[in-house]
């Protein structure tokens, strides 16, 4: 089995997965984790799927010429071997919500501490709430801490951020129960 | 009695309502007893409930004692004949594992305070108050006897961020 990453993005409206699955059904493609939303007004589509005898871009055809007339961008990329594997990441799971008035640096600005404290992000969301007069951005992040890192030293190395940006950060970690 | 073999989803079982127990007599305290021994077998177990070994009876056993995050706040060993939530109240998310449902993760929301009414091994009604990992747990277990998995239980911040602005 070969495994590739589909992404399709374009304007929001009812049927896109429908006529994205249908295509990929019939070219005997198993899908397998996959993330869409709307973000903004675009519906986004990001899919990791699999296929026992395609190998590249050109096996699949012109199959997604229907999603390309349909205005729909579509990209493809070929995983190498292993590449559909997720790795097991040991460690606390951290959840992180910033949230504050709209201002240029606040995603890069907290990623960029915890980048360098090699705090893991597995996952992030961002989205712009509030009035137009008074727009506030919300980020929640999903972390794997590093061996020996707790919720306070995360807290500790954000505190700066927190000030400069003058934004509202809540750190927790939530343990991970086997029942 | 016997350490029994644990079902894995899709085993339909594990979907089905389980049925109340009519007495607490000999059959329903060799559940009790396969629960036990099941879940101390398996190490790492907190707790199960019989679904789990593909009996539909409302029996399921916790214990937290062993564990790190209940070791101070628990009632030992608890074997639960037809449990039900009287009270509940607070919340607390946890990212709970299922040895149902192998090698997947999910953040479910719950109390974190119970009141639980049940029979014990020797027939007695018995009414605890439960809180933090203890109460999740006894949640988690209870479900079971609904065929409810933690799956069924599964937000994802995505939507509860989204659920919010769309108010």
């Amino acid at each position: 089995m070969n495994h590739f990453a589909l992404t399709i993005v374009g304007r929001d409206r009812p049927g896109i997965v429908s006529q994205v699955t249908e295509i990929l059904f019939n070219q005997g493609c198993n899908l397998a984790d996959s993330s869409c939303s709307i973000l903004g007004g675009q519906f986004t589509m990001i899919l990791i799927l699999g296929h026992p005898e395609f190998t590249s871009r050109e096996s699949f055809g012109e199959a997604f010429k229907p999603l390309e007339d349909a205005d729909l961008t579509v990209a493809l990329r070929v995983l190498k071997p292993g590449g559909e594997i997720r790795p097991q990441i040991e460690g606390d799971i951290c959840m992180i919500s910033v949230y504050g008035a709209d201002k240029p640096g606040i995603v890069y600005h907290v990623a960029q501490v915890l980048g360098e404290k090699q705090v893991n992000i597995t996952d992030l969301n961002t989205k712009l709430v509030g009035t137009e007069e008074r727009p506030v951005y919300v980020m929640v992040i999903e972390a794997v801490l590093p061996e020996g890192v707790e919720e306070e030293d995360v807290n500790t190395w954000l505190a700066p951020t927190r000030d400069e940006l003058q934004v509202d950060i809540t750190v927790r970690t939530i343990p991970t129960v086997e029942l | 009695m016997a350490v029994r073999s644990i079902l894995i989803y899709p085993d339909p079982i594990l979907k089905q309502v389980a049925d109340p127990v009519e007495a607490v007599d000999e059959s329903a305290v060799a559940v009790i007893q396969d629960l036990v021994d099941t879940m101390v077998d398996s190490g790492h177990s907190v707790g199960i409930a019989a679904p789990q070994i593909g009996v539909l009876r409302r029996v399921l056993v916790v214990d937290v004692s062993k564990s790190k995050l209940g070791k101070s706040n628990n009632h030992g060993l608890l074997e639960m004949v037809n449990p039900e939530i009287i009270e509940k109240s607070g919340s607390k998310i946890m990212r709970e594992g299922c040895m149902s449902i192998p090698d997947y993760t999910g953040n479910v929301t719950r109390a974190e305070h119970i009141v639980v009414e049940f029979t014990n091994r020797n027939g007695q009604l018995r009414v605890i108050e439960a809180s933090g990992f203890e109460a999740v747990a006894i949640q988690h277990e209870l479900d079971h006897l609904d065929g409810l998995l933690f799956l069924d239980r599964v937000s994802s911040l995505k939507t509860d961020l989204y659920r919010r602005k769309s108010k």
